[in-house]
């Protein structure tokens, strides 16, 4: 032991201070994942970060070049697996641009709620990983508890708590039930006395301060230049946000606040998500009002079911055969137009792009994802340096970086 | 935070009264799961694969159309068939799904012509061995006989009929089904 301070305390004999390099992760519970962060350190500060990714590549891009366009949704469940709801609309936003699509009003509306429900339970599981991270439990507990509610309504919706492939080229798979309407109705109802409850826990609790206030300051002009998006962009004052400004689904007909921090610290970035919740809460009300209006509208688009096996093209009316039922006779056509397209949604954490190619086939050329939580792993050294180890963890939840989003 | 409410503690305090109130006066989340309660899964719960028995034939309703082997993104269906030589029908000879491999995604259910594939609401099955949860034609029924048992009848998937999609708008055309 020591031999130890003796070499921090005198350098390494060339009149240089020794820096320790120790690996946090990949296997570190509060790294949210398989991220490893190469640190060097002097004592206990932080000098250098040097993330390291890639343990969870799965290839998604290259995979959806073998697969046709509804069978990429698939794939995108798996990216941010918290809110895969919301990558499901990217991906289908940007299948529509290409096809010329438009889906139904309903279906827009239904996809505006969804994409409010993944991003209240993705803040959820932020607050709850974030707070547990920084070391207040009781929030965890009660963030888990709600997220829990959210996960069964999703349940009732399309049949599956995580892996949702819910949304569809062109609308969503299944239209809501009176049942859903009523048990989201109630949720809504209930929401904002818990978010006061998570609030009277930690707003202004001494500990939760200390640990985050003036911990990884970013000014508006450093996070745009990094190219941080989503709360963490917002946190820093900067009222960016894909719903105002390039608006999909049904955001133009909804209202709704974009809240903004002053200081750009963690504390900042925590209200910012405080008050999304509420704003998303508030969102999902006023869809749920309009929904009666679209009462029995088809939620998909007359054109989209052919993309499910495209290998195929039908006539409009099967014609009856005397002998063999009905004939669907199969010509090859190419099933979606050459072109690109590009759309980009605010996901729960951050602007998330969808760039795709089709040379005509019935599968994507080319399909590019950009996805915040790898913009915003590379934001770390620039955040960490100068601050304490423990801060790191601070650091980590506040970017809010999911790996499976991340190494895609 | 002025300096009296800093040095009574009253954040903390409140915290703490709040988490004693949830304690003492709130209904019980957590379950006691599986000793006690079990878990229900919502209708239309994408689980464990089967392949629905006709009552008539005791066989499959597959006609083996090949449309769920080629819509599947995860390719584990996998279906051999003969041609009877006097109907000209097909048969299903071997219909195997590698659940490992399948990614419950539900759409070999929504492009069936004649409901014969579901992914039942049925969730607890596990195996130590690959060959447990390699479903072969003899265990998929089986499983749907599992499952059948003890659901309501009808019986109705979500995923056969989608709700809020005209029948014109549906992928493949669907046969005339009003439930098991």
């Amino acid at each position: 032991m020591s031999l130890y301070v003796e070499v921090i305390k005198n350098g390494n004999g060339k009149g240089e201070p020794e820096h320790f390099t120790i690996n946090m992760g990949p296997h570190h519970p509060s790294t949210h994942g398989v991220l490893r962060l190469v640190l060097e350190l002097d004592g206990e500060t932080i000098v250098k970060c040097d993330p390291r990714i890639g343990y969870l590549h799965r290839g998604v891009e290259k995979l959806a070049e073998h697969l046709n366009y509804n069978q990429t949704i698939v794939l995108s469940d798996r990216l941010d697996y918290i809110a895969s709801a919301a990558n499901n609309i990217a991906f289908c936003l940007a299948f529509e641009k290409l096809l010329g699509i438009t889906p139904p009003r309903r279906a827009r509306l239904i996809r505006t709620i969804v994409n409010e429900m993944a991003r209240i339970s993705s803040h959820l599981l932020w607050l709850a990983t974030h707070a547990l991270d920084i070391g207040a439990m009781t929030v965890f507990l009660y963030c888990f508890r709600d997220r829990e509610w959210l996960l069964s309504i999703f349940e009732k919706v399309c049949g599956a708590r995580l892996t949702h492939s819910y949304v569809r080229v062109g609308g969503v798979r299944l239209d809501f039930t009176q049942e859903i309407i009523d048990e989201l109705r109630r949720f809504t109802e209930e929401f904002p006395q818990r978010i006061l409850d998570y609030e009277t826990l930690i707003d202004v609790n001494r500990i939760w301060l200390k640990r985050t206030r003036d911990v990884a300051v970013v000014d508006a002009e450093t996070a745009i230049n990094l190219g941080l998006t989503g709360p963490v962009l917002r946190g820093s004052g900067v009222p960016y946000d894909v719903r105002k400004f390039r608006p999909y689904d049904a955001y133009d007909e909804v209202e709704f606040e974009v809240p903004v921090g002053e200081r750009g610290d963690t504390y900042d970035r925590y209200k910012v998500r405080m008050k999304e919740l509420r704003q998303s809460n508030w969102i999902i009300k006023q869809c749920l009002d309009k929904l009666k209006e679209v009462e029995g509208e088809p939620v998909l688009a007359e054109e989209a079911p052919d993309l499910l096996l495209p290998s195929r093209v039908r006539e409009p009316e099967p014609k009856p055969h005397p002998k063999k039922g009905f004939v669907f006779t199969g010509k090859e056509l190419p099933v979606v137009p050459p072109g690109e397209a590009f759309a980009s949604i605010e996901s729960p954490k951050g602007e998330l792009a969808v760039y795709v190619v089709s040379d005509g086939g019935p599968n994507p050329w080319r399909l590019r994802i950009r996805t915040p939580s790898f913009v915003h792993i590379s934001a770390i050294p620039e955040l960490a340096k100068g601050h304490m180890i423990a801060d790191l963890v601070a650091i980590i939840g506040t970017l809010d970086v999911v790996l499976g989003d991340c190494d895609r | 935070m002025n300096l009296l409410q800093k040095i009574l503690l009253i954040e903390i305090w409140k915290g703490l009264f709040l988490t004693l109130k949830k304690m003492l006066f709130e209904r019980f989340v957590t379950i006691q799961y599986p000793e006690k309660d079990k878990v229900i899964p919502a209708p239309g719960f994408r689980g464990r694969h089967a392949l629905v028995r006709d009552p008539n034939t005791g066989d499959t309703l597959c006609i083996a159309c090949m449309r769920c082997v080629r819509v599947c993104p995860s390719q584990c269906i996998k279906v051999e068939y003969e041609v009877d030589k006097e109907t000209n029908k097909r048969r299903v000879v071997k219909y195997e799904i590698e659940a490992l491999r399948c990614v419950y995604c539900g759409y070999c259910e929504e492009v069936c012509p004649v409901n014969a594939i579901v992914l039942t609401e049925f969730f607890e099955y596990v195996g130590f061995t690959r060959d447990e949860v390699f479903f072969t034609k003899e265990k998929l029924l089986a499983n749907w006989d599992e499952f059948i048992a003890k659901a309501k009848r009808p019986y109705l998937n979500p995923f056969w009929k989608p709700r809020g999609i005209p029948e014109k708008f549906l992928p493949v055309r669907k046969r005339n089904f009003t439930g098991v």
